[in-house]
């Protein structure tokens, strides 16, 4: 029997706790900065491989993006960012954890998509039937069309995009090389050159269906004429068909993630800040908490932080080359971002006249375009720093998922749209929630009568939260053609490794990008094990072995 | 003594079982707040499998922590940690699992409308002050001869703080069956030792005596009286003299917060215990305790929409942290004599019920009261206003007599805590989070009906807001940036098991404390269902997260399960006035 307390308590210096509080340093063998999605991914696979691992978190809660808050207070939570989850078919995080008996749970609504495009509604469905069904409203043809269309997008995917996502990036011109073995491939190819616009428009779709496929490319920040962004098209919508709920919000994402870090004898310290990451001569050998605890990594330091952070502010000047220093300076940020007003209200919002119904709750209702011209001239005037009109996409995600509410018989849900970051968005709060609420209710019955609370979430709240997403960058950076790819960050540390020995990008501003992929953390995880020599604790899922067999036989090349 | 699961096969990629429909651990615990979660650290870090099932969407219950806008990190409910001295921190290894203190060197200070106010309460034990009697003197604004009284006694039980602690909050009640006396009390045998003018009569007095004797004039006095009020101990009830001294100590000597917040403690506990193979489930509601030959055998969890209805086998023993009031309605009537139901429903809901405020503020309120130059630059952290036991009696007439909440500005006695001022992480920069309680009646006792208080809420915040504003002119209403309240009918739907919006379960009343709390075949945790046991902030010794409940619960599992006491691990230690039944039965 040991009483180690009573020697040390009370403290009459001051701290009650010293000497039994977290120690001013610690070792371990991976330090990983952010516990957001992928620096939990890095992290579990590093503490399943059986590396030591500790990962810091600069906010109260883990999950960056993966948050469910209650900022409807008291009583009403919130995602307050990532609500869809695009790719929880292929995020092999999902499969190679037993996530499911750690809490997490995801639900796959039907009605995926509603474009409600100037008084026309356009269904877009998990099933491809009940899709194309609503095609058919119009004619057959428009059905047929579609689901050739649906097809052709699933195959990319499916053989190319899903797997080429948790694999780290080619040069491109292996990349060209690779992809022209398949039909798919030299398909995915052709469509990358062109612009969602191009794209969208070779389709005869009436123009609603369009205007919803357009808003469902770009939504997230793709500017709907850039060329050499297409690749975006055919994911986003079949992604966007194909999107999952995580049930009790996407915070439970991240604790499955944090319960297998914990089981495999990780560390996870929230409210700890990073200050610097510290060298041992060239070598990153650990970090500085802004408290000025210093946990030191024996083997890896993994930033899912953004460039400049990473680059720019945690790293001594003369740590790395000036070439990665000036290309993090000249990093561009998402080119939008996004704007949300989150409502508390009475009864479930019903929307009116509703065309086509199914069973069950729709997901993502886009509301106040008129066409697809006007989805396009909305989201450049976005992008040039306007706010044209109100327009965007609606949820009502206490449908799916009741704990949200814990006020019997209310609800949340949330408006969202694109939205620029430099605008006066305190001066027009007020307004902008009234005009939100206005949209709202010429398409809900009783909206306005049943709103208990309104909070409107501009960029600035965006990046107030989480000060990496600068600008309110969601994505950690924008997409356009020199920032993806084998070119996000750049293209000496795309595939995760940096200039500076032992550190390693692996957040969304690394190859392949944002929306809770889950590639960079797992690319992350997989380059460290493979250069520690440490075996990677899990196989790679049969849909990459597919991929590699497919377009690598001879095994992916050095970069 | 692993968990065995029944897996149904997985359906698809990326849709996972949640929980198996049948499963079986060793522990189930219902209930995912810091008793709870404390209790599922020790036993799996003992060895044993644990399942937590919570209700709510997050782990930690009172424990929690809120951004309601953005950099604003708000307590809805607990402010700060008074548990150093919890043997759990050190047996469970929180640090370990990254605990780590924001430390509170003012802690705070008390003023009245006369214009007296005292400030310092924190730095001036920590910095010695209080052994210099003509320098307390000062600061306390009393007679030298009462300063030296105090010195003589702080004196006196300083060398014994830890075991005077330990022997109130952590050590498991002793069965009222025992037949023992006032003067067998685990404190009273430490007071006996540590202080020369130990008076046995010092065990009946309730506070307020207590500080008469020491001649404590007010605002002093009344700061510390109600230092007991908010956090236990009623000031005014006989034999309580001793447990609310103990609740002020605690506040002056282990004053923090965790890092971020009461949430991060709550993190510390539940990654302790998942490192420890615990599990942990949250929106899990259970709905029964399964009960077979008089034993909890597991529970049923429902969940309509996402769980849906499982079975959780116990193997051995199921733990509620749940409110006592909650225990008949988990457990069929017919395992539960009618008496012990009806004085279940009989406890009182009064003593904790808080109308709490959490305030964005564009500047920190710049208290005038005398001795403002007595918190110089070490802005204190705490205030309570209208510091005087008239104004306290006059809101506890309000509360507990005519059961109404005030309407009188000069009975708003507010307990201020302004966290920003110690921790520059919660409120952005130039900004200031202030969290303040204001004691009201329990929804249900309200003379107006359940929602009174929810109705009045905004004339409350008015009148709350022109209290700041007489201590602190500067506080104007234009200062006053965001407002969050949370009263307790907030706090009862938002978190079941503040029954009554009651902050630490119970009032601590003599009738209802050690022995006899919740009831006294309650008080050594088990409950008239045979492996079914109860710890909660309802069970002695109460709230404050002190990770007590957990602590005192695990001398008792230690008595019943012969797996328990023959694991026995060497990082474990029992109190030092445990008295096992076997011992008690003999005396």
């Amino acid at each position: 029997m040991s009483d180690d307390l009573s020697s040390v308590y009370p403290n009459l210096a001051g701290n009650p706790l010293e000497g039994i509080e977290f120690p001013q340093e610690h070792e371990t063998d991976c330090v990983v900065i952010g516990a957001g999605p992928n620096g939990l991914i890095a992290a579990m696979y590093l503490a399943a491989a059986g590396l030591d691992v500790v990962i810091l978190e600069r906010r109260y809660e883990i999950g960056g993006g993966l948050a469910t808050e209650e900022i409807l207070f008291p009583g009403h939570l919130v995602n307050t960012h990532a609500t869809y989850h695009f790719m929880t078919d292929y995020m092999p995080a999902l499969t190679d954890f037993d996530l499911g008996t750690r809490g997490l749970r995801f639900h796959k609504p039907n009605m995926q998509l509603r474009g409600r495009i100037n008084g026309d509604d356009v269904l877009l469905c998990r099933s491809l039937e009940d899709s194309r069904d609503s095609m058919a409203r119009g004619s057959i043809k428009d059905a047929v069309t579609f689901g050739d269309m649906a097809l052709r997008f699933r195959k990319i995917v499916d053989g190319v995009l899903g797997p080429a996502t948790y694999l780290p990036p080619g040069a491109p011109l292996d990349l060209m090389e690779a992809l022209d073995r398949t039909p798919v491939g030299q398909d995915m190819l052709a469509l990358s050159e062109q612009s969602a616009v191009e794209i969208l428009q070779e389709y005869s779709l009436p123009d609603s269906t369009l205007a919803t496929l357009l808003y469902a490319a770009c939504q997230w920040g793709i500017s709907p004429q850039e060329s050499g962004m297409g690749f975006m098209v055919p994911l986003m919508v079949d992604r966007g068909m194909q999107k999952a709920y995580s049930y009790g919000g996407s915070h439970r994402l991240a604790s499955s993630f944090a319960r297998v870090i914990l089981e495999n004898g990780g560390l996870i310290l929230d409210n700890a800040e990073v200050a610097a990451i510290e060298m041992d001569g060239s070598r990153a050998a650990g970090v500085r908490l802004a408290d000025g605890r210093r946990i030191h990594a024996r083997k890896a330091v993994l930033s899912s932080l953004d460039p400049q952070t990473t680059f720019l502010r945690l790293l001594p000047e003369d740590a790395a080359p000036k070439e990665i220093r000036s290309q993090a300076e000249s990093w561009t940020w998402d080119k939008w971002s996004l704007m949300s007003v989150f409502f508390s209200v009475r009864g479930k919002p019903t929307l009116r006249n509703a065309d086509g119904n199914l069973s069950g709750d729709t997901f993502e209702t886009v509301l106040g375009f008129d066409d697809f011209d006007d989805v396009v001239a909305f989201l450049e005037s976005v992008e040039r720093g306007e706010i044209p009109k109100i327009a965007g996409h609606f949820t009502c995600e206490s449908a799916f998922d009741k704990t949200l509410s814990q006020v019997a018989g209310n609800h949340t849900c949330f408006f969202q749209m694109p939205a620029p970051y430099d605008y006066p968005w305190d001066a027009r709060r007020d307004e902008i929630v009234a005009e939100v609420t206005d949209l709202l209710d010429a398409h809900f019955d009783g909206f306005r009568a049943s709103v208990v609370d309104a909070v409107l979430e501009s960029p600035h709240e965006i990046e107030r939260r989480l000060p990496n997403m600068v600008r309110g960058s969601i994505k950690h950076g924008d997409y356009n053609p020199v920032q993806m790819g084998n070119m996000r960050p750049n293209t000496d540390c795309s595939a995760t490794r940096t200039a500076v020995p032992g550190l390693y990008v692996c957040g969304a501003s690394t190859y392949p990008g944002g929306m809770v992929l889950g590639g960079p953390g797992y690319i992350g995880a997989h380059t460290v094990c493979e250069d520690l020599e440490h075996p990677f604790p899990r196989e790679y899922t049969r849909g990459i072995n597919t991929y590699l067999d497919t377009y690598f036989p001879d095994g992916l090349p050095v970069a | 003594m692993a968990a065995t699961t029944e897996q149904v096969p997985v359906r698809s990629r990326g849709d996972g079982e949640v929980l198996p429909r049948r499963s079986s651990f060793d522990f189930v615990i219902v209930g995912g707040g810091p008793n709870g979660l404390t209790a599922a650290a020790y036993l799996a870090k003992w060895g044993f499998s644990v399942c937590v099932l919570e209700a709510r969407p997050e782990l930690g219950g009172g424990a929690e922590n809120h951004e309601p806008s953005p950099g604003f990190s708000i307590d809805p409910h607990a402010s700060y940690f008074y548990g150093a001295a919890a043997p759990a921190l050190s047996q469970l290894e929180l640090g370990r699992y990254g605990l780590r203190a924001s430390t509170v060197t003012n802690f705070g200070g008390c003023a009245s409308p006369d214009g007296r106010g005292f400030f310092g309460a924190g730095n001036f034990f920590h910095e010695g002050k209080a052994r210099d009697p003509e320098v307390l003197a000062q600061i306390m604004g009393v007679s030298l001869d009462v300063s030296k009284v105090f010195v003589e006694f702080m004196s006196a039980l300083e060398p014994h703080m830890t075991d005077f602690f330990r022997s109130i909050y952590w050590t498991p009640p002793y069965d009222e069956k025992w037949g023992l006396t006032r003067s067998d009390l685990p404190w009273a045998q430490v007071l006996r030792e540590a202080l020369p003018f130990f008076d046995e009569v010092m065990l009946e007095w309730s506070l307020c005596e207590m500080m008469n004797a020491m001649g404590l004039p007010d605002p002093f006095k009344t700061g510390l009286l109600v230092g007991s009020w908010g956090n236990g101990p009623h000031p005014f009830h006989k034999g309580m003299a001793i447990p609310g001294f103990a609740v002020q100590q605690l506040m002056f000597y282990s004053n923090c917060t965790p890092v971020g917040g009461m949430h991060a403690l709550a993190h510390s506990i539940i990654r302790c215990g998942l490192a420890h193979g615990a599990r942990m489930y949250v929106n899990a509601p259970v709905t029964e305790v399964l009960v077979e030959d008089g034993r909890a055998v597991g529970v049923r969890v429902d969940d309509e929409t996402a769980l849906e209805e499982k079975t959780i086998r116990a193997n051995m023993g199921v733990i509620l942290n749940t409110h006592v009031k909650q225990l008949p309605g988990l457990v069929s009537g017919s395992h539960l004599s009618q008496d012990f139901v009806q004085r279940v429903d009989d406890l009182s809901l009064k003593g904790g019920s808080l109308f709490v405020a959490n305030m964005a503020v564009s500047e920190l309120p710049q208290y005038t009261s005398a001795g403002r130059e007595l918190h110089g630059a070490d802005y204190p952290v705490g205030m309570l206003l209208h510091s005087t036991e008239d104004q306290m009696l006059d809101l506890m007439r309000d509360v507990y007599s005519l059961n109404t909440h005030p309407t009188d500005p000069d009975h708003y006695q507010l307990w201020l805590i302004v966290h920003s001022a110690h921790d520059a992480t919660r409120a952005p920069d130039g900004y200031g989070v202030i969290t303040m309680n204001l004691q009201v009646p329990p929804p249900e006792d309200h003379r107006d009906g359940p929602d009174a208080v929810n109705k009045a809420s905004g004339e409350i915040m008015e009148t709350i807001y022109d209290v700041i504003h007489q201590y602190a002119p500067n506080m104007t209403r234009d200062k006053f940036v965001k407002t969050w309240v949370n009263t307790p009918q907030d706090s009862e739907f938002r978190n079941m098991a503040f029954v009554g919006g009651h902050w630490w379960g119970m009032r601590g009343s003599e009738d209802e404390w050690f022995s006899r709390k919740p009831l006294p075949e309650l008080a050594r945790y088990r409950t008239p269902v045979e492996s079914l046991y109860l710890c909660h902030q309802t069970s002695y010794p109460g709230g404050l997260c002190l990770l007590a409940v957990p602590y005192n619960l695990m001398h008792i599992l230690q008595e019943d399960y012969e797996q328990i006491s023959s694991t026995t691990p060497e990082w474990w230690y029992p109190s030092k006035w445990h008295i096992t039944d076997a011992e008690g039965g003999t005396r």
